[in-house]
């Protein structure tokens, strides 16, 4: 009687020691994996530009028309770069077609998963929004 | 036919097709690079080859091979796979990779034919070239290093364009296309972009827009001049993208480069109207109520006659027709006519006088639902007609003529697309090309004869020509049945042969080949233009042109016919649909009531403060001021009319003088039909929003409703429906397809009209001034945005004559004052030998210097030209 009621403590001490497999979210965030699907964003180089072409081609192959409204610009050295993008969070399936299909790498599926909002409109990425702010890449597997 | 087989299938096939043609006819695939349709075979690209047997015991280009009897074709061999996958590595060898930035990317013949031949790697090597792109040129962007050497851009220019600006530099793998190491200078007509097959050649207008799949595609009629031109606008977001020529690539640089008028920043946006002597906006209600009210107010006052209307070579066919039904039924009068009164309208006239007004028999309503926009009258059995419209030529045709005039027109600027048959002509062997002009044009380097004329002989110049083919065929028998021959001989009699050699400085020699010429001609064709028909003496000169034709023109030929240019894109429509005080639809003179006074009569009645003259205007556009000549005089009358009304898009001249101005749609954002230069229907779709003005027709059919009038219309489709039925000259018409219906026998007769044989040039001042078209524009339509044609051509230079230049003291770009009896202007020059010593040309399009300060009737006068 009385042992199976030691072995259940043991199990209980022995888990109270080891390394717990829940998070303590929100304090603590989820480590996620190189492969992990986040939002898509557009990537910078080295030196802050985009590396965006404005070619299209994700927003032909976006199945759920989350990518939207590209506008090319024509830059001095007569360059072809974006001067509009908007990338909607709310149609986005996170399925990485863009990523394939982007030849300049410049659209990533980035590692963030926190995307509720109270407010829909802050779903909707502008140019800006939809940039990385620094050019370090948060996934393992780049390019 | 010719029986052959083509991978075992047995085919049958025109004779004179080539392999590739007959593969494409019947489904069977065979890639290639550097064939165009609308080329003669090239054969650079080597993609095209097949196994032909009996043949020799290599492989041949498809494109440039003929089919024979009994031939046998293998399109599709291991060996051939892989001679073709060689051949594009050796192409991609050195072509930049640049598919996401380049334009073609999306509609490119090597992207499609890379992966119809699976090549995926490229495993040769060689010298990089430097990229040298060229982003100087304009309207072109060129980029060596996407170039595949095709050679399809120098054959269309030299060709179809007759152009001949640009051309391959160096050899072999270092082959390059070059302008003679200079930024582009040429016609600016685009043609080389679209038959370009990868993105070496780019659309500046078009660069970075879009892609190229994201334009949504709208076929429309072009609206600059008379060409009648088809091609589709792409647009998105509710703007032009770019137009293309999808079927033959070729358009000029107006139509392809000139749509931004649609977007120019001083298109009116609501109407206006005057208070106080300025403009204020306001609503269109209140605009139209007070347009009618103004319109009762003045026939209350003065009668019916007191409203005089002008219709538009620029609106529809439907917007005219309602306008003369506003008119004729709405007011019972005859008080309107057109502005072609001064150009076009004096070909037709004069050639009424020789051949006759239209009659047309033997045509009926079918019974059938017609689709929207085709004439619902058929021809019967047996059903013909005669008059002047059956010498009138179809575009298609000239270049089936074996001799073409062309008397005082430079044709290129005029209505390009005539001078791309001519180019098509002149590959034809027997086919000879005189030209008569008094200053160098385009065409003069394709000439068998050239013809330089003092200014103002015309006239004497075509009697000689009457003269010398009568002289050498003494028994000469018109093929069109003609009377009157003896008078016309009569008439000429006093005209010498000294005289007619010294009064147009054309040696007798070269005038008796010209009519030597003439006289031989199988299926001879004259071309004439707006230069000549602004003349004074416009109307007898046409007058001449069509005894000449008379005397000659065997219309039973394909090609033998006349081709007056109809200057702008409706002016041929706007006569036809009766927009002339004399004739109804159709060329139908009026019955009933007497014709009104013309356009000419008008001024003059104006003048003369007539009691008769109008009290009230309403204008179609077209602006009096600037297009008709002596302007100070125009404006002086112009002012004494109590109320105007102009519809325009913009705030012209002429609408600066009116009471009210409605703003019209233009092109691409209305519905409709023009009739081009050579009878063709024109259809305009919209493609574009209106953002707040109307169509032409919509105005007029609103204001005519106010006014009680049964205007009432749904859409253009409901008008042109009726139109069309009282339009039997237009029997079996659909768009593209051009009138008269080649079903309706064409029974032809003429009366020789004698003419005045002399040259009206009055004044004794030392240069002779001639005012014509510039390549670049059409009208004042093109000269509203500063982009397209006016980033070619901006502004007026008066080509002056080297030796003059120097007897005068000048230099290139300095400025001169130009006084004729009747003004002043100030204008910088352009040295150029096309113009012969004595005289300087000014082109008409802009509104500084305003070519009409000068003129008095004529677009030909005397000037003396001041230094400063």
């Amino acid at each position: 009687m009385i042992i199976p009621l030691l072995k259940g403590l043991a199990t209980t001490l022995k888990m109270a020691l080891s390394k717990p497999i829940t998070l303590q979210y929100p304090e603590e965030k989820r480590e996620v994996s190189p492969r992990w699907r986040g939002h898509p964003e557009l990537t910078i180089d080295a030196d802050g530009t985009r590396r965006c072409v404005a070619c299209t081609l994700c927003l032909e192959v976006c199945p759920s028309n989350a990518i939207t409204g590209i506008e090319a610009g024509e830059a001095d050295d007569h360059g072809k770069y974006p001067v509009a993008f908007t990338i909607d969070l709310q149609r986005c399936i996170f399925c990485g077609f863009c990523q394939e299909a982007c030849p300049k790498g410049a659209i990533k599926l980035n590692n963030l998963y926190e995307l509720a909002q109270y407010d829909k409109k802050l779903l909707v990425l502008d140019i800006e929004r939809a940039t990385q702010s620094k050019p370090q890449l948060r996934l393992g597997d780049w390019l | 036919m010719v029986n052959l087989t083509i991978d075992g299938r047995a085919i049958q096939a025109k004779p004179g097709s080539t392999i590739l043609e007959v593969a494409k006819e019947n489904g069977i695939f065979i890639p290639y690079l550097c064939y165009h349709p609308a080329l003669k075979p090239i054969g650079s690209c080597r993609i095209c080859v097949v196994d032909v047997k009996p043949g020799p015991p290599r492989p041949i280009p498809a494109c440039a091979t003929y089919i024979t009897e009994g031939m046998e074709v293998v399109t599709d061999t291991p060996k051939l796979a892989a001679l073709r996958q060689e051949l594009m590595k050796l192409v991609l060898i050195n072509h930049a990779l640049e598919c996401p930035i380049c334009d073609k990317g999306g509609e490119c013949e090597l992207q499609d034919l890379t992966h119809a031949l699976s090549v995926s790697t490229v495993d040769l090597d060689a010298v990089k070239l430097p990229p040298n792109p060229d982003y100087v040129s304009r309207m072109v962007e060129r980029h060596p290093d996407r170039c595949v050497t095709c050679g399809r851009c120098v054959k269309i220019c030299r060709d179809r364009v007759g152009a001949m600006a640009i051309n391959f530099t160096l050899r072999g793998y270092f082959t390059e296309l070059a302008s003679g190491a200079q930024p582009l200078d040429c016609e600016f007509c685009g043609s080389c972009i679209d038959i370009c097959p990868v993105g070496a050649l780019i659309n500046k207008q078009f660069k970075y827009r879009a892609r190229a799949w994201e334009g949504a595609k709208t076929e429309m009629a072009c609206s600059f001049c008379g060409g009648g031109c088809t091609y589709q606008a792409h647009t998105k977001n509710g703007r032009i993208l770019r137009v293309v020529n999808e079927d033959s690539v070729l358009l000029c640089g107006r139509g392809r480069f000139g749509w931004p008028v649609v977007e120019a920043d001083d298109r009116l946006k609501t109407p206006l109207i005057r208070d106080n002597g300025k403009f204020r906006e306001a609503s269109w209600d209140e605009a139209l109520d007070l347009v009618a009210a103004k319109f009762k107010e003045t026939m209350e006052a003065g009668g019916a006659k007191a409203v005089y209307g002008v219709g538009s070579p620029r609106a529809t066919n439907e917007a005219n027709y309602i306008f003369q039904k506003f008119f004729r039924e709405g007011l019972a009068t005859n008080q309107l006519d057109n502005p072609g009164r001064y150009n076009y309208v004096r070909a037709i006239k004069a050639m009424a006088e020789v051949f006759g007004t239209p009659k047309v028999e033997g045509v009926e309503a079918g019974g059938a639902l017609v689709p929207a926009y085709n004439s619902p009258l058929v021809v019967k059995e047996g059903g013909q007609g005669s008059g002047f419209p059956f010498v009138l030529g179809k575009l298609a045709d000239l270049s089936k003529a074996d001799l073409v005039l062309v008397v005082g027109t430079d044709v290129t600027p005029e209505l390009p697309p005539l001078g791309w048959k001519l180019m098509e002509a002149k590959e034809n062997a027997n086919f000879r090309l005189v030209l008569a002009n008094l200053r160098k044009t385009k065409f003069d380097r394709y000439a068998d004869l050239s013809l330089r004329y003092k200014p103002g002989s015309e006239r004497v110049l075509i009697a000689g020509l009457i003269k010398f083919i009568l002289a050498e065929n003494p028994d000469w028998t018109p093929a069109i049945q003609a009377t009157g021959l003896d008078e016309l001989k009569e008439s000429l009699k006093k005209l010498t042969t000294k005289e007619i050699t010294t009064k147009t400085g054309v040696e007798d020699a070269a005038l008796k080949e010209a009519a030597a010429l003439l006289a031989q001609a199988q299926a001879p064709a004259i071309v004439f233009g707006a230069e000549l028909l602004s003349q004074d003496k416009g109307q007898q000169t046409a007058l001449a042109l069509a005894d000449l034709f008379l005397l000659v023109g065997k219309p039973d030929s394909p090609g033998s016919a006349m081709y007056p240019v109809a200057e702008k894109n409706n002016s041929r429509g706007v006569s036809e649909v009766g927009v002339l005080p004399d004739m109804g639809p159709g060329y139908v003179p009026v019955e009933g009531s007497d014709p009104g006074p013309t356009l000419e009569e008008v001024l003059d009645l104006l003048e003369k403060d007539d009691p008769a003259s109008p009290k009230a205007l309403y204008l179609l556009g077209g602006d009096l001021l600037r297009w008709l000549p002596n302007r100070s005089r125009v404006k002086k009358l112009l002012k004494k009319v109590p109320f105007i009304v102009v519809q325009d898009a913009f705030l012209t001249d002429t609408a600066q003088l009116a009471q009210v101005i409605l703003p019209v749609a233009v092109h691409a954002e209305q519905e409709g039909t023009f009739i081009s230069s050579t009878g063709q229907l024109g259809l305009l779709n919209q493609a574009l929003p209106t953002n707040g003005v109307r169509p032409d027709w919509q105005i007029i059919s609103q204001l005519g409703v106010k006014l009680g009038f049964a205007l009432k219309y749904v859409n253009p489709k409901e008008i042109f429906r009726e139109l069309a039925r009282k339009m039997p000259l237009w029997a079996g018409l659909a768009p593209k397809l051009s009138a008269p219906c080649p079903a309706i026998k064409a029974a032809v007769t003429g009366k020789f009209a004698p003419f005045e044989a002399d040259i009206s040039l009055p004044g004794r001042r030392p240069y002779t001034l001639i005012i014509g078209k510039s390549l670049q524009h059409s009208g004042s339509f093109t000269t509203h945005h500063p982009g397209g044609p006016m980033s070619v051509t901006g502004k007026a230079l008066l080509t002056v004559n080297p030796e003059d230049a120097r007897s005068l003291g000048l230099a290139a770009g300095e400025v001169v004052k130009v006084i004729s009896s009747h003004g002043e202007i100030t204008v910088p020059v352009d040295l150029s030998a096309e113009v012969p010593a004595g005289v300087v040309f000014l082109p008409e399009h802009f509104a500084a210097p305003a070519a009409n300060d000068l003129t008095l009737n004529s677009n030909l006068m005397r000037v003396t030209i001041q230094k400063g």
